[in-house]
């Protein structure tokens, strides 16, 4: 690139340019930090194009893979994870129909038979030797972003940060050899001319680099596509992280965008990196079948033009159709058998996680246990602020914004317990804060090691040798948290947070979301779920995404304490749901890692229910017994080598958490009760009957299935391209405080998952790769009506992203809805269509 | 300027804009009356209507992603002006409809430009 050192006269103006950067940010996936982890697909910017074309363009952007190696899905086929019919029913359609596959290309043999030899046999590309290092105009850039958004880890501050990222790194660059080496004398030019304003800076910057006009958005769209972590980072902070967060040091995407047009105007910007995915020759399919004198017919040269990610995606259809078509059979049988209803013991609302079904599933072997899904965060849009916590914690998906806030209070009776928690918990915090300063001066460091080495080389000692006796110690020196501090709901001389009739609409939300019979048991559980896990940084990926990557526990408590208020089951019987007297809701939380079940606020539980609860304490116990022992198996370990993995701060892998993640069902338990969904579905209950104008249904279908959208487009792009869409290896990562991890000692913030949590030890994929499969037991008019008045929804199925299947629940009858593409353009709109 | 029927209220000629946008491009919107020196607008979220696409519905319950949201804006001719060139630009790629019309407001301070 031709260096540029006079300044162009700007081609767009100002807002122009704030236009084109906003949807230039787009690119990137807002990017959480690890305390509140949650999925995001990587690729939410590009749902407006159909999934096909969308995994096209972000590969292109990205320089990633569109597919996972065809080694690897030969495994996953081996494996009975796919079969081979489907695989050739996805051929048939690639190759335009029966017709065109079945035609011969020499002597019995057909174009899909040069098809399937590609798929399987004929030899594959050998994967590549891990990423490429980042170029080192990537690398200067994300070196000034660490700098820059340091959480207080650097011992000395990147100064005038209050300018912003753009203005602070112009200020510092000057000096920077790295600078100088990249940008040489054009680059101090530079420093001295362009604007400090970071959009009249693109603006200038854009005709001076030659853009022409019309191709600025892509441009710009190219740039933020170079560093996806620190851009979605930027749009974090901005978006969805409280303002405090980042008035300190304000950036914003031009910030970014800005500092890259100043390289590349110095000529330090690198060609951005494109994968190459092989076809597979057209001599050697030809050899292959023995059929030289076919090497030059097109009709052989377009099969072998093929590459391998082309291959790839014709194998994720098949594993999507095998799954759909398997499932789907399974659950029309069920539509039409329905059993009579037996009056349960108790009643439970699991988080619709993948995790919660298997446990449902365990615990309804136990006895007449009746359980529902409802979303974790069980319909509060709450902030909690916990004591000796300087940030609140956001309890709910990041799809809304918190409308409540509550503050933890001592649990009547146990105040002088909570006073001496309160003291014990502010004492560790001043001595953690006390020795990070220690740790970072540079007089303080050797006598810090010094001091406090034995007493941490005790501990790792312990956490590695006797981690299960580690766990036991942890427990008993901070006694019982819950049991002594609970969410304040007023009363006690504090602001409610919440007005009875915003109440009464919480509590109503829960029986009209899920179709929970007003005649509820005597004991009804809300039960929550999070993790346990050890200097793991993705500790926060396997809480519940609902609740904003945190554990459910503290929404569980508010909503059963809401629903035992004799105010709140007055205002719900003028409503429509009298509960019967005799009910009490309990709260609980799943721990996923060990499953285990803790049951909140006990004391409270009126003397007329203890037996009950003490059944159903010993069901939960037994039902964690035999789903830790399942689990166990497919970890390859022991069930009590899970609960030492929970202590262990070597653990790589201490559960699977949604990894094999597939489906997401809608409808009552009696549809999928006798069916094993292996983990792999997400369940919401749901009453087509008791929603007659789809409410219910359009809430379920815009928010629990987008987050669950989100996780498993998050599985399988890590998955597919663990290098670009995940963040690598485990074992080589840096954790950059309070932020994300980087792989090695500097670059890009790796977004998605690890690969520990999506492969096993020999590297074959745990998780298959593939859409969620979306199932709803309700008539196909419902759920369309539905689907036509939510423009997420829409884009979501009309452009393939999920894979929508109707039951209708008179004839059992299932029905796909059909993609925009399947349609003709002057064709009516008719969505139905045999799966 | 004066209207007769204001009697001897002072009015002062301003431009508002009216953006409706889908929920999830809200910050999209944002961005651009910020760079534009737009010192405050109203947003009106949960908003519902009919589209060549067909009908919108409002937003549901548990996502402030969903349905339509609109913001109003009022400011000098040029603030107003830089807005819809940058809005010029969104249209271009996502969804949305905006109104421009001639105000009268009585307190010009409260529209005035925002630092940039």
């Amino acid at each position: 690139m031709m260096v540029q050192l006079t300044a162009a006269d700007p081609v767009l103006t100002r807002t122009e340019v704030a236009g084109l950067v906003a949807l230039a940010a787009r690119t990137a996936a807002p990017l959480w930090p690890l305390e509140s982890a949650i999925a995001v697909n990587p690729l939410a910017g590009f749902e407006g194009l159909p999934f096909e074309a969308a995994v096209r363009l972000a590969a292109q952007r990205f320089g990633a893979r569109r597919s996972l190696p065809l080694g690897q899905w030969r495994k996953l086929l081996a494996a009975g994870k796919l079969d081979e019919r489907s695989l050739r029913d996805a051929a048939i359609r690639k190759l335009g129909g029966l017709n065109a596959a079945f035609e011969l290309i020499g002597p019995n043999i057909s174009r899909l038979d040069l098809l399937m030899a590609r798929l399987l046999h004929l030899p594959v590309q050998e994967p590549g030797a891990g990423p490429a290092p980042l170029p080192a105009d990537a690398a200067f850039i994300a070196k000034w972003c660490a700098a820059f958004f340091d959480q207080g880890q650097a011992s000395s501050p990147m100064p005038n940060r209050e300018l912003g990222l753009y203005r602070a790194v112009l200020a510092a660059i000057g000096h920077d050899p790295d600078f100088r080496a990249l940008t040489g004398e054009s680059g101090r030019h530079l420093l001295l001319s362009v604007p400090r304003d970071p959009l009249e800076a693109i603006a200038e910057g854009l005709p001076a680099l030659g853009i022409p006009a019309g191709q600025e958005g892509p441009k710009l769209e190219e740039l933020v596509a170079r560093l996806p972590g620190w851009a979605g980072h930027i749009r974090w902070r901005n978006e969805h992280a409280d303002p405090e967060i980042a008035a300190a040091s304000p950036a914003g995407m031009a910030d970014l965008l800005a500092l890259w047009l100043l390289l590349e105007r110095g000529g330090a910007v690198s060609a951005p990196a494109r994968p190459q995915s092989a076809g597979g020759g057209a001599d050697l399919l030809a050899r292959h079948f023995g059929l030289a004198e076919a090497v030059d017919d097109a009709r052989l040269a377009d099969i072998a033009a093929m590459d391998e990610d082309d291959l790839g995606a014709l194998f994720q259809t098949a594993a999507e159709w095998t799954y759909r078509n398997t499932l789907a059979a399974r659950l029309q049988t069920a539509a039409t058998g329905r059993a009579p209803p037996e009056s349960p013991d108790a009643q439970l609302v699991f988080c619709i996680d993948v995790r919660s079904e298997p446990f449902r599933r365990a615990l309804e072997g136990q006895g007449r246990y009746e359980t529902f899904g409802y979303a974790g965060f069980f319909g509060l849009p709450i902030a909690l602020h916990r004591h000796g916590e300087a940030r609140r914690t956001r309890l709910l998906p990041v799809l809304l914004a918190p409308q409540h806030d509550l503050r933890e209070a001592p649990v009547p009776g146990r105040e002088q317990e909570a006073e001496a928690l309160a003291a014990s918990m502010a004492q560790a915090s001043q001595a953690s804060a006390l020795l990070d300063a220690a740790k970072q001066g540079t007089a303080t460091a050797f006598a810090t090691a010094e001091a406090t080495g034995p007493l941490a080389g005790l501990l790792m000692a312990a956490r590695t040798l006797a981690p299960g006796l580690a766990r036991r110690i942890g427990s008993a020196l901070s006694p019982g948290r819950d049991d002594v501090l609970a969410p304040d709901l007023g009363g006690h001389g504090t602001r409610a947070p919440f007005t009875l009739e915003e109440k009464v609409g919480f509590a109503l939300a829960l029986f009209r979301l899920t179709g929970l019979p007003q005649r509820t048991a005597g004991l009804v559980a809300l039960v929550g779920h999070g993790g346990s896990a050890v200097n793991n940084p993705y500790a926060a990926a396997l809480d519940c995404g609902a609740c904003g990557g945190h554990a459910g526990g503290s929404n569980a408590r508010i909503l059963a304490a809401i629903l035992n208020e004799p105010a709140v089951r007055t205002g719900l019987a003028a409503r429509g749901i009298a509960i019967p007297r005799a009910t009490w809701f309990i709260a609980a939380e799943h721990d996923t890692t060990t499953d285990e079940i803790k049951i909140f606020d006990r004391c409270s539980v009126p003397a007329s229910h203890r037996d009950d609860l003490a059944a159903l304490a010993a069901s939960l116990a037994r039902a964690g017994e035999a789903n830790r022992q399942r689990r166990a198996a497919l970890l390859g370990r022991s069930a009590d080598d899970l609960l030492t993995g929970a202590a262990h701060w070597g653990e790589v892998r201490p559960e699977w958490g949604l990894a094999g993640n597939a489906s997401f069902i809608v409808g009552p338990r009696w549809l999928t009760r006798e069916i094993d969904l292996e983990g792999r579905a997400f369940l919401h209950s749901y009453d087509w009957q008791a929603d007659a104008d789809g409410t219910a249904l359009a809430t379920i279908l815009t928010a629990p299935m987008v987050v669950a959208q989100w996780i498993n487009c998050q599985y399988l792009f890590s998955t597919i391209d663990n290098d670009r869409y995940g963040s690598g290896d485990k074992a080589t990562q840096n954790v950059v405080g309070g932020i994300g991890v980087l792989q090695g000692n500097g670059g890009d913030l790796r977004v998605g998952l690890p690969r520990q949590s999506l492969f096993t030890d020999d590297g074959t994929p745990f998780h298959v790769p593939q859409r969620l499969l979306t199932v709803v037991l309700a008539p196909f008019e419902q759920v369309e009506r539905v689907v036509a008045s939510n423009t997420i929804l829409g884009r979501l199925f009309g452009k393939g992203w999920v894979t929508l299947v109707v039951i209708d629940p008179h004839s059992g009858k299932a029905l796909r809805w059909r993609r925009d593409a399947e349609i003709a353009p002057d064709a009516p709109a008719n969505h139905e269509t045999e799966i | 300027m004066t209207i007769a029927a204001f009697g001897d209220l002072r009015l002062h000629r301003l431009k508002k804009i009216e953006i409706v946008v889908l929920a999830e491009d809200h910050a999209l919107v944002e961005d651009l009356l910020k760079a534009a020196g737009v010192g405050g607008w109203t947003m009106i979220r949960d908003v519902a209507g009919m589209g060549h696409s067909g009908f919108h519905q409002g937003k549901t319950i548990f996502n402030d992603q969903s349905g339509l949201v609109m913001f109003v804006g009022v400011a000098e001719d040029g603030i107003i002006a830089g807005v819809a060139r940058g809005l010029a630009r969104l249209f271009e790629r996502r969804p949305g409809v905006t109104f421009l019309s001639d105000v009268e407001v009585m307190r010009s301070d409260y529209f005035g430009p925002a630092a940039t």
